[in-house]
Order: C-alpha cells, then structure tokens, then sequence
C-alpha cells in the first residue's frame, strides 16, 4: 500500500472561492513558507544571531532574547535545519506547519495594523527589517517590517483563523482584500 | 413661537436644509446645527420632563453638559437612548423622541409627582420604602423605575460595527478652542508627532461662538486658517467627534470617536464608533471652561439657559433663543451675550447684574439693574417672564428666554481621575486643575484664564515648553490680535436669597437647595455622603453643570470655604460611553479567538459535535444515523475501541520541544517522578506538582535524541505548563543549560486506541510495529508509507493497546483519513473527548477533576511517583507536611451502584449509610462519573476519606442538588484490565 | 497596574501581553533549608504599600520573565529587567 498524503493549509477553508485581484490594500497568504523556531543556548547569543542573518533566502524574525523564527520561500524545512543546526550553539526545529505567515500590504497598512495592535510602528520606532513578538488581535503572535508599506504577521497555526477573520475585517475600511499568494 | 432663526449669520450651511422629526413631527434645521439648535430654530423649547417631579425641561446648554436635552435617537435596534441633543449632529433624516412622558411631552401624567414633592425630598426612597424588605425588589423598585426614568434599552442586538485602535504621539492637544489650536500649532510646527482631538463635529471649541476679532478675521475664521495649515502637517492628526473620556497609568488616554453616529445608514464598511487607546508622551488639557447656571426659584423653566449656550446658538448656529431674552449674570459674560444680541437684532429686555458695581458696560439700548437678582420664574410649558428683586422691591419683566450666567469652572476632569484633586482658588472662585506633573498640564481657560488672547498664548506658550522637552526645536509662535472679546471675570453667587419655588442645583437628578439643606440637617454633611443622600452629580451628566454650585452652596451652609468642602471624586468616564465601543469586535464568537485543531477538518467530515474546551473546539461525539442520544454514540464508540480500535483527536495538548545538556537536569526538578535516567526512544509519564506539594498538571516526556525532549501537558493546561516551565529555567535555575519553545501548532497528534490498533497502523506506518520492535512507551521518529516522516509514540489513556501519531499539522487531515481507511474492515472508528473520558475513568486514570488544585499524588494512587530520594524538585518540600499526609485524607477509589442502572452524577457527596447530610458527616464527593458500557453499569471516581482502606463498602451518594440519593459500593479505582495486560500486548 | 511596560528586551508594551505572577522578592531556599524557609517561602508575604517588586511573565512577547518594580499606590514604574539577571545577581554572580 503506498500512500501519498495531500497537504492542506489551515486557511483554506477561509480562502475560497476564485482568486479575487488584488487591492491596493491587500493580506497575501503564504502557502508553504519555511519557518524554523531557532533557540541559542547561553553564550552563543550573538553568534547564532549573525549567522541566520547570513543564511541566504533566509530572514530572520526575532521572538526574543535568544529566540528567532528563520523564515524562507526558497529553502526548504530539512536543508534550513541543516544550515542551521550547523551553526554552534543551536537548537532548532521545523515550525512551518505550526506557524501561519501573511503579508499585508498598502498605504493605510499602519492604519489596519493600529486596530490590530498596541506598538508603535512609526517608520523611526520600527523600521523596515524590525521583527518582533506581540499581541496581534488578541494572539500572540510576530510582526516583521518588510517594507514602507509592508508587513509581515506570523501566527500559531491554531489562532490563524481568527486572527485572518479579524484582520480582515479591521481592512474593510480600505477594501482590504485576501488570498493566497501565488506560488 | 419663541426661539427662532436668524436671518442672516451662524456657521450652519442654509443651503442645505435636513429634514428630521421630533416626537413624531417633521422639522426642517440646516447642516452644521444640532438637534438642539434645529428645535430652537423650530421654537421647540420644551425637550424633556425632569427624573423625579416630571417638570417641563428645555435645552440649558450647547455642550456635553447638558442635563435635560436628552432624546431617544434612531429606531429599533439602532435607537439610542439618553443622547444629548445639544451634542447630537443634525443629519437628514434623524428621529429623535423625548424621554421620561406619557402620553405625551407636553402632558405628562407623571407630572402629578410635583404635587407629591413634600414627600420627594433627598433620600425619600430610603425613608419611604424601608420595610417590608421583601417589597424592595417587586414592588417599590419597579415603580420607581417606571415613575423615575431616562430612555429605554432596546433589547435587540445592536447591528452597527465598532472597532478599538491605538495611537501613538509626542503631544496629544484635548480641545480645539483657542488654546487647543495653537497648542497643536506651536508643537506641529516643531515637527512633534501630534493628535488634536474635540468632541465637537467641527474643530474650533469657542471659536466658532465667539465673536471676537482674532488676527483681523472673524474668531471661526481663524479656526479655520489654523486648522488649514494644520492639515499640510504629514505629523498632525485631527480628530472631530472624539472624546477624550479618560486618562489612565502612563499617559495613556481612552477617546471615543464617532464615527458614522451623525448619518442616517451607516456603511458597514465603517464602525459607527472606535474606542481609542492614545499614548502620549505629553499632553495638554485644552477642555475649555463651563459655564454656572444660577441658582434661583424657577431656574428649570424651558427657556432658562446658560448665557454661553445661548451665544452660542446665536453666533455659531444664527438661532435667537428668545424675542425677548433677559440676562441675569454674576460677570462680564452676561454683557458679552447683551452686545451680541444687540448686534444681532435680538431685543434684550433686562440685564440684570448680581453686582452693585463692575468695570462692564452694557449696549445703550439694554436696560441695566445693577445688585439686582432673579428670585422666580413664571410661565406653564415655557418661560413668560420673571420676578427681579432689586432691593427688596420686586418687578415682573415679561421675557421669552432668561440667560444666565454664574461664572465659570475650568474643564478639569480628565486630570483629577488619577487621584489629585482639584484646587480651590479664592481668587478665580473656582476649582483649578491639579499639578499632576510636567507631562500634563491644562492650558487656556481650562487652566483658570480667562481673557481669549491670554487662552492663545497659554496654548502656544505651554506647546513650546513640552515640545523643548522632547527634543524639538520650538521656536516662539506668534499671536495674532484680539479684539472685541469680553472679560469673563465674575463675583461668587451661589444662591439667590429670597427665591421662590423650587431652585435646583442639579437639573437631571431634580436635586434643590432645599435637598442639600435637608442632607445637612441629617448629617450626610460630608460632601461625598451629600451626594450619594441627595444624588446631586448622580444623573448622566455626572455633575458636571451643578456639583461646583452644589459645594459653593453646602460651604455657605456651613460658612466655610468651598477649599474646605472639596469635590466628589473624579473617574473616567468624562461621557457616557457605549458598551458597543468598549466591546469593539469582541461580540458573540469574537468574545475571544478561537483555536481550531489540524484535524478539525477531518473530524466534522466523520459528523463531530464540537464541544467548546477553553479556547478550543473538541470533537465531542460522532453522532451515527440512529442513533438518537450522545449516550448511545459515546457507548458505541467505548464498545468499538475496547473490541477494535478508534482514532481520537488530541492535538490539543500542550507540546514542548526541550533542548540542551541540562534538560534531563530540568525535567528531573520539574517532576516528581525520576527523569535522568530515561532512555532515548522512549516515553514516560510524570507528575508535575506546585511548590506547595499539591498535583498541578500530568503528562508524558519523550526523549527523542541525547539532548532533545518533547513534553506534553494537558489541553487546559497547555499555557500555564509552558509559563511554569519558563520561570523555572528563568528564574530558579538560569544557570542550567536548557531551551525551550512551544510546538503544540506543529503537529497534528492522533491516538488509535485498540486491540486492533497495530495492524491498522502498520499498514500506514513504514516501520515495524511488532511488540518487540516498538514495545509499550517507545517513542521515536517513523516513516510513514509514501515517505512523511512522524513521530509516533506507544502510550495509552484508554488502557488499550495505544499509539499516538503526530504528523505535521497540515498533513493532519489527510493521515487521519488514511487510518480510518485502513482500519475499514476492523471497523474503526472515530471517538471524541466524552468517549475518551469514559475509557480513561473505566481505566482509573486522573484528569483535572481529580487534580483539582487540592490533591497530592498520594491521593490520587500516585504515591509511587513521588521520587524522594531526588535531592530537589518543584513540591518535593513542602509534600511531606503534616496536611499533606494526614491518614484521613480523600484519596481516590471507585464506586460502583449497588443497582447497576442507578446513575451517579460527578458533584455528589458520600454519606455513610443512615448519617444525615452535614459538613461533619460529609465523607467526599464524585470527582468523575458515566456509564460503562463495558461493566454495564454507571462507575465513578471519587475523593473519599481514608478510602483506601474502604473497598467493600457500601456509601450513600448523595445529591441533593438534582436530587437522588444512590447506594453504592467502594471499590479500587481501576474497573477494567486492573494487571495493564492489555497494554503489552 | 500600569498600562504600558518597558519591556527590557521588546520596549513599550500594553499591560495585556503580560501576566503577574506576585511577589518576586521571596527566594526559593536551598533544598536542604529547613521546613521553617520552605514554608516562608511558599506561604509567608509582606503585602507592602508603595514600592513592591513582582515578576511578571511577557505572555504574549518575548515570553521572558520580568522583575517589575513599582509603586502599588503611584502605579510608577521604577524598573523592568530580566529575571534570569536578577536571579543570578542575586546568587552573587555579577548579571
């Protein structure tokens, strides 16, 4: 008996029907990023920290002191693992299935985001490359700054749903509109 | 008609008549009025009846203070009660209807309770519907609601949207008068991130009343040439209809912004109202100053109001508020209304000064009474004229309106309701803001000044100051010239002797002088104790027109300083905010997120009925055609995993991935249980207690490689483990080397639970299953067929031959509908939480209604867990107190029905044969009970005392709450396979 | 309470990312200490008025414990650090 076991993403069931064009204001899903929780062990801190921000096709998204989720459209889960658990002073394991990625986009980004969360994404306070962990509707999840306009969320896989819901329904506003990104 | 519109002048658009009705009545009013304004222009005085005595009321003021212009706006579940007109923006097509009458506004039967008023006075319900007790709740309080009202709740749900967001500044301005404005000017010009918010629907406060020159352009005008440049700061936010209702820890500010509450249909693309949480660096109170009624016989007749409001509505909106005003005023206010009137056309019949001499001057044309007063009013529905006392020598003057003005009280609040207390001043007669610090300071006439040009340099000034603070250069930002205002400055008038007829300090709460004399000759003295006694400052308006009258009266009373008298405490929120705003989009199934598992999918397609678990929705029972009650699905499914096998979602527990040379260290101090010494490839139970000795959560820990752990919690559990865990290596032990993190969302886990649970998984699974191969409590990595890597792990809750799989979550759905494939011919089926409770309490195994917070291992029959010898783990010190071991302690057993079809519900307590029900005679309770369809028979753990030592007999349980009473026998916990044979197999 | 924390390791957060756990000032005894620490330990508390010390837990940040010392009557915070440094300092180690 062979099996072969199809994937499914967790917002499938909140993303359907045709692919709508997307509007200026948009929240893109990714399908099957790479994300790997990546733990330092004490004293290696910054050397761990440097060599993800090495990795090629790899940004790095700080939870934490000494915690970071590496993330990657182009690597991987088992050769990121590898990568990194080649650095000293690592522990890492594969989180892409128990973590969601979105990006959201547009010139009143900041706006959606104010009704989704309490810290001050000024462009002086969090710049474009700035990651980290806070409540995002009510989940605890991670912010990244990918752009002027652009910003990345990264949830339990779990809470996506609601945490999809909600942010759609804070872009109403600016006709947010939502899909998968295309592959 | 008495109030009409001018035909020339006001800040309303006349060519853009709004149609809307009141009681019913179709009216037209102009875009930029008020509600309050449109029935002015419409000679609609009469708005409401009073609380208590049902009296005629009409529009005091032009603000948020306002306590009697309160209507029902809207229909049906968009109806909303207790607005005040003077704050509500006209728009085309807007209902309102007037509060607290029947049948009508105009005759209102329970105006009879003016006649009753002897019996009415302050603190009448506490005297008159004293005794019997039992009448407070169905009889007295129910008339007095319906007697006593404000506009009625709508039951139905509200259909509008509304949204929370947070801002971010380096100086938020609250109110945009003139101190506002240049306040946000001086600090926008900087380059400091600013928010200007007013709760007005058009920014300018005072401004747009005034009709002062400001820098050669009418007062409005310069609003609107500040606010333009204002507007081309990239760093400036303007915020119109938003309410800065209170300020909290940090300097972070609630507002509440209205969004869509001034149109007829709002989009639901739109909230109709965003609760604001604004942190700012600095902030400045820009709120302005209110203005005193005057206390006098008659005060509350329609047609009685501020001389502010009826400026106002002059000047801003171009209403008269009457042919005939009079004006009665302790100040320069009072003239500034008399020029204005006069300039406008508006025949002023009287001015009447409290003071015998002032440094104002009256228009020419108005008749001046100098040391005069206002003793009563006349007039049934509306105002026909008062009573001047001048000396002693009275004169009735007929009029249509009366403006009053009693002086001023700086705009406070927002700085007093973090503690400090508002500051007598002698000098301005009034309560002033607080110090609370440099990093909030009032400005303009909210911080005691009183002359505009003043007001503009304050706002500036102050700006500058904070804005230097921070960091930026602020350079000095001119003021324009003023000319033509008015010096409000005023004389102390609390009360006017010689009054006639009721003269009320509150309007809402229909509290008078009388009342507040009446609080002090029965000792509610105390200015808090007068309050709550006589419910001055109670109503929605919360005081904010009287309770400074109400002090300066009570001082008077008792012949000291208002300082001495002090005010009631402040607290947010400044105005009534709605419940919709506070809830933003935490309504229904939004209170709080929701988690969905991986195999939720999967579980609905096989007919799941969810159950919700904290956070969580579980698969409770697979319902199957036929089968008419949860019972009879819970028992098939017991049935099939105890003969075959079933597959049950458990997901839900709590995962952690444990990393590093100390983690067998760490998991050795967080268990009770030994932990060193477990081999790779293989799991083990273990028992978490809390540092008291007391069970706190269970659950396997499996070592996957040398350094590498996974530990699982309950679902209920799950975040609390993982909090505990982290203060453990944060905080106890920081020097032992080991990481951890959570990957409960990574993994779909399923268990398959059964006899034939490993001929089914083998035909998914790549590696040998065999008893020898993969023995009970392996744990290890596996392929599975087509080459998805799993881990799998040989443990049971059922007592059955048990594995629990975990593959990557997305793959949940997929593998799970695998199993159930191949288990086709054996039968598989799907089971869910109630099944899994009944298998585990069959087994004897201990949930969390067992370790309830107050058992020890011992209790529950895991007394062996308790590894001593470790020289340290969490609990291990505190578990051997005497409390902790005494011999007639609840330990666990199982109680079996004498008759086997009497049902024993989980909360009952055990009795000895023939005791009666007491706490002395009490011997435990049920923690857990079902039906067993394996022993056919209803089962049940329970905590009992010494009960151990009391298999065999028999108890009563008893349960009085839904009242059976069932004998039952002690028996040993374990119902089914008590040798684990089943397990090894 | 305080609305806004200064996380040392996230900056300025809302008071809802944390939780609080109490009292941070009790230090878990050596476990050979006597029954007499053991139970102080657990069970005995000051419950002082005006500057306190508290661990609070970033639940929904960095998910660092947190030494967070204010004033329960002001609700001024004094400071916020790691609680892996205090603990350390405390044992004598230079954090």
């Amino acid at each position: 008996m062979t099996l072969s076991f199809a994937h499914r993403h967790v917002l499938e069931d909140h993303i359907v029907g045709f692919e709508t064009k997307p509007n200026p204001h948009h929240l893109a899903v990714a399908r099957r990023p790479t994300i790997l929780s990546v733990l330092s062990h004490a004293g290696f801190e910054a050397g761990v920290k440097a060599a993800l921000q090495a990795l090629e096709g790899v940004s790095v998204r700080i939870c934490g002191p000494a915690e970071w989720l590496a993330v990657s459209h182009s690597v991987g889960p088992e050769a990121l693992l590898r990568l990194v658990r080649a650095i000293e002073g690592v522990s890492a394991f594969d989180h892409s299935d128990g973590r969601v990625l979105m990006q959201i986009t547009g010139p009143n980004v900041r706006k959606i985001l104010s009704k989704c969360l309490a810290v001050d994404i000024d462009r002086d306070r969090f710049p474009i490359g700035a990651s980290a962990s806070m409540q995002i509707a009510h989940v605890a999840g991670n912010l990244a700054r990918t752009g002027e306009d652009a910003f990345e969320i990264i949830v339990p896989r779990s809470y996506a749903g609601t945490l999809f819901e909600e942010v759609k329904e804070m872009g109403r506003e600016f006709a947010l509109t939502a899909a998968f990104s295309p592959e | 008609m008495v109030s009409y519109r001018l035909a020339a002048g006001g800040l309303v658009n006349r060519g853009n008549a709004l149609s809307f009705t009141f009681d019913g009545k179709i009216y037209r009013g102009l875009q930029g009025d008020t509600l309050a304004s449109a029935l002015l222009a419409n000679g609609e005085l009469l708005v409401g009846r009073s609380f208590k005595y049902h009296r005629p009321r009409g529009i005091v003021t032009a603000g948020s203070a306002e306590p009697n212009a309160l209507v029902t706006i809207g229909a049906g579940a968009r109806s909303e009660p207790n607005t005040r007109a003077t704050v509500a923006e006209l728009y085309d097509g807007l209902a309102a209807a007037s509060q607290n009458r029947w049948p009508s506004l105009a005759f209102d039967i329970g105006a009879v309770n003016s006649l009753l008023s002897p019996f009415l006075s302050a603190g009448f319900y506490y005297k008159t519907f004293m005794w019997p007790a039992a009448f407070w709740e169905k009889v007295y309080e129910p008339l007095i609601r319906r007697a006593a009202g404000l506009g009625r709740l709508v039951t139905e749900a509200d259909p509008d949207r509304y949204e929370k967001a947070w801002a971010h500044c380096d100086l938020l301005v609250i109110g945009s008068g003139p101190a506002g404005l240049m306040a946000a000017l001086a600090a926008g010009r900087a380059g400091a991130r600013v928010i200007l918010v007013d709760e007005g629907f058009r920014l300018g406060g005072s401004l747009l009343s005034d009709s002062a020159v400001v820098g050669g352009l009418k007062a409005a005008d310069f609003a609107g040439q500040v606010l333009a440049e204002l507007a081309t700061l990239s760093n400036v936010t303007l915020m119109a209809r938003t309410t800065v209702f209170g300020w909290y820890d940090d300097m972070v500010f609630g507002a509440v912004e209205k969004v869509q509450k001034h149109v007829a249909h709002p989009t639901p693309d739109l909230p109709v109202e965003r609760l604001w949480r604004i942190v700012a660096k600095r902030a400045i109170l820009a709120a302005g100053a209110e203005e005193r009624p005057l206390v006098f016989g008659g005060n509350d007749r329609p047609g009685v109001m501020t001389a502010g409001a009826a400026r106002t509505y002059l000047n801003r909106y171009g209403v008269a508020v009457g042919q005939r005003v009079a004006i009665f005023t302790n100040g320069g206010s009072g003239y500034g209304l008399a020029r204005d009137l006069t300039d406008s056309g508006v025949e002023v019949t009287a001015l009447i000064d409290a003071r015998r001499e002032s440094a104002d001057i009256a228009p020419e044309s108005v008749r001046l009474i100098r040391g005069g007063a206002v003793t009563s009013t006349r007039g049934t529905r509306a105002l026909k004229s008062i009573i001047a006392d001048r000396s002693g020598f009275e004169e009735e003057i007929a009029c249509d309106a009366l403006a009053m003005s009693g002086g001023w009280s700086p705009v406070v609040h927002l700085m007093c309701q973090r503690g400090a207390r508002p500051v007598w001043s002698e000098e301005r007669q009034a309560f002033l803001a607080p110090d609370v610090g440099a990093a909030f300071v009032a400005a303009g006439s909210a911080a005691g000044l009183d002359r505009l040009s003043a007001c503009l340099r304050d706002g500036a000034d102050k700006a500058t100051v904070l804005a230097r603070d921070l960091g930026f250069a602020a350079y000095e930002t001119e003021i324009p010239d003023v000319a033509g205002d008015y010096d409000p400055a005023f004389a102390p008038l609390w009360y006017v002797p010689g009054s006639k007829g009721k003269a009320f300090v509150d309007f809402q709460n229909d509290v008078t002088v009388a009342d507040l004399g009446l609080s002090q000759r029965e000792a509610y003295s105390h200015v808090e104790m007068t309050k709550r006694y006589t419910t001055g400052g109670m109503a929605t308006d919360q005081g904010k027109l009287g309770n400074v009258n109400t002090i300066g009266i009570v001082a008077g009373m008792r012949g000291v300083s208002p300082a001495e008298i002090g005010t009631t405490t402040f607290r947010p929120f400044y105005t009534p905010v709605s419940f919709g705003a506070m809830a933003g989009t935490a309504r229904g199934e939004h209170s709080r997120p929701v988690r969905r598992s991986p195999l939720h999918g999967w579980a609905a397609r096989n007919g799941a009925v969810f159950v919700e678990a904290g956070l969580w929705y579980r698969s409770s029972w697979f319902p199957r055609e036929g089968e008419k009650t949860w019972r009879e699905a819970v028992d098939r499914e017991v049935r099939t995993v105890r003969a075959s096998a079933g597959l049950c979602d458990v997901s839900t527990l709590g995962k952690i991935e444990i990393f590093g040379l100390g983690a067998a260290e760490f998991l050795n101090r967080v268990y009770s249980n030994a932990f060193l010494k477990l081999p790779v490839g293989k799991a083990r139970y273990g028992l978490m207690l809390r540092e008291d000795g007391i069970v706190y959560d269970d659950g396997t820990t499996s070592r996957l490689s040398e350094n590498h752990y996974v530990l699982t919690t309950t679902t209920a559990y799950a975040t609390d483990v993982m909090a505990h865990l982290e203060f453990a290596a944060q905080a106890l032990w920081p020097h032992l080397d080991v990481r951890f993190a959570s990957s409960s969302d990574q993994w779909a886990q399923m268990s398959i639970a059964g006899p034939k649970a490993r001929i089914i998984l083998q035909r998914v699974v790549e590696d040998d299953l065999s008893d020898a191969a993969f023995p009970f409590l392996s744990a290890r990595e596996v392929m599975l067929k087509g080459g998805l890597a799993a881990r799998l792990f040989r443990i049971s809750f059922s007592g059955e031959l048990a594995y629990e799989l975990a593959v990557p979550a997305g793959y949940g759905e997929a593998v799970a509908d695998a199993i159930m494939e191949a288990g086709y011919e054996e039968g598989i089926c799907a089971y869910g939480v109630e099944a899994l409770n009944v298998l585990r309490i069959e087994k004897g195994h201990v949930t969390h209604n067992e370790l309830d917070g107050r058992t020890t291992a011992d209790d529950v029959g895991l007394g062996r867990m308790m590894a001593m010898q470790k020289p340290d783990f969490i609990g291990k010190h505190l578990s051997t107190r005497f409390g902790l071991t005494a011999a007639d302690r609840l330990q666990m057993v199982g109680l079996k029905p004498v008759e086997a079809d009497a049902e024993i519900k989980a909360g009952a307590h055990l009795l000895k044969e023939n005791a009666k029900p007491s706490m002395v005679n009490d011997q435990g309770f049920v923690s857990s009970a079902c039906y067993s369809p394996t022993l056919n028979s209803f089962i049940a753990l329970a905590m009992l005392k010494s009960g151990r030592e009391r298999y065999g007999e028999k108890i009563v349980v008893w349960d009085a709450l839904r009242g059976s009473e069932v004998l039952a026998e002690v028996c040993p916990p374990v119902f089914v396979d008590p040798d684990n044979k089943n397990l090894h197999v | 309470m305080a609305s806004l924390i200064t996380c040392p390791h996230c900056g300025v957060r809302p008071k809802e990312e944390f939780s609080i756990r109490g009292d941070a000032v009790p230090v878990r005894p050596a476990p050979n200490a006597g029954a007499e620490a053991w139970y102080a330990y657990v069970y005995v508390r000051d419950n002082p008025k005006g500057r306190i010390e508290e661990h609070w837990h970033h639940t929904a940040g960095c998910r660092r414990w947190l030494v967070v010392e204010r004033d329960n009557v002001t609700h001024t915070v004094f400071s916020v650090r790691d609680a892996a440094d205090v603990a350390k300092a405390r044992s004598g180690e230079v954090a």
